[in-house]
């Protein structure tokens, strides 16, 4: 009788924690960038411009992504730099960890201009942290790409998940 | 009386001239833009670690900026994934960035595409790709792992 009630009470502990393995799983691959975030950044060790003398700046960047099947794009509204300022770029997840990529808006033809690409990990489900790097569009014979580029830190929280009223306003 | 109707003649053939130059200049220009569809063969190294490279194709569908500096587009290949990308343009030279689909456990990267489209309107050759790979590396100013490779584009349509 002991052994039975061992046995039955050995399963209950079993089922409890295989579903609780799997309810973490479902956590980790349903991560996901889709909805707003507010993306503010800082230097690492102390550096504000690239090798070259290139920057960006660390204004609060207001990021929308959208996910639709296999097509992850993203949108930053730039309304400090201009109502139509719109960078488009795409991103892609794994697990806990993130990658987005953008095009950087560069209204000065003559002037240097380049990419972002965005490496990241989630805190929580509304809370990101990770680094930025510009690729611009400078030769620089120093650097590994034989180009200038520039990494800095971001964090971002979720001002409003997919779907909501604030997030369509990239649309 | 005859040197006003001369130089009057004079000035309606540089304008005709001005007006030919200008409709043979706008095709040539407009044929140089990315929007469209192209097949872009790209040489990346296998892996951040490797001294191999790999070959393969995408087809790339670029949406028109509409006015914007940038674009959509969506970047698919071989073997049937298909994944958004952003280009911009000036003048001639454009720049693609995407993620690679990343698949199994190989190694995942974002590109970064620059080149310049010949006057041909159909063609980009010698162009540039940055490797930006998933592996952490601190002794690199990105902090983690580059490459660089290349890639040529034949417009498709």
């Amino acid at each position: 009788m002991k052994a039975t009630r061992f046995a039955a009470l050995l399963i209950v502990v079993l089922v409890v924690a295989a579903s609780s393995v799997t309810t973490n799983a479902r956590m980790q691959s349903e991560r996901t960038l889709a909805g707003e975030w507010l993306v503010t950044s800082s230097p690492i060790n102390g550096e504000t411009a690239s090798p070259r003398g290139n920057t960006l700046g660390f204004p609060d960047r207001d990021m929308f992504f959208e996910e639709n099947g296999d097509l992850r794009t993203g949108v930053v509204l730039r309304e400090d730099a201009g109502p139509n300022v719109r960078p488009l770029g795409v991103w892609r997840i794994n697990g806990n960890r993130f990658s987005t990529t953008f095009q950087l808006w560069c209204p000065d033809s003559n002037g240097p201009c380049g990419s972002i690409v965005m490496r990241g990990e989630f805190v929580r489900d509304d809370r990101i942290r990770g680094t930025m790097t510009a690729f611009f569009d400078v030769e620089d014979p120093r650097s590994p790409t034989g180009f200038d580029m520039w990494t800095f830190a971001f964090k971002g929280d979720l001002v409003a998940p997919a779907g909501t009223g604030a997030a369509q306003r990239a649309r | 009386m005859a040197i006003l109707v001369s130089t009057m003649k004079r000035q309606r053939a540089v304008l005709i001239a001005l007006a030919l130059v200008l409709a043979s200049a706008t095709p040539a220009f407009g044929a140089t833009k990315f929007d469209g569809r192209w097949t872009l063969t790209i040489t990346i190294p296998e892996s951040a670690a490797s001294g191999n490279n790999r070959t393969f194709t995408v087809s790339v569908d670029a949406s028109p900026r509409d006015g914007s500096l940038h674009g959509r587009t969506t970047i698919a290949d071989a073997e049937g994934h298909t994944v958004g990308g952003a280009w911009r343009q000036v003048s001639k030279k454009v720049s693609v960035t995407y993620e690679l689909p990343c698949t199994g456990d190989g190694p995942c990267a974002t590109l970064i595409l620059t080149g310049k489209i010949k006057s041909s309107g159909t063609k980009i050759r010698n162009g540039k790709v940055m490797v930006v790979w998933d592996t952490a590396n601190d002794h690199n100013p990105a902090l983690f792992d580059t490459s660089n490779g290349s890639f040529k584009g034949d417009r498709v349509q």
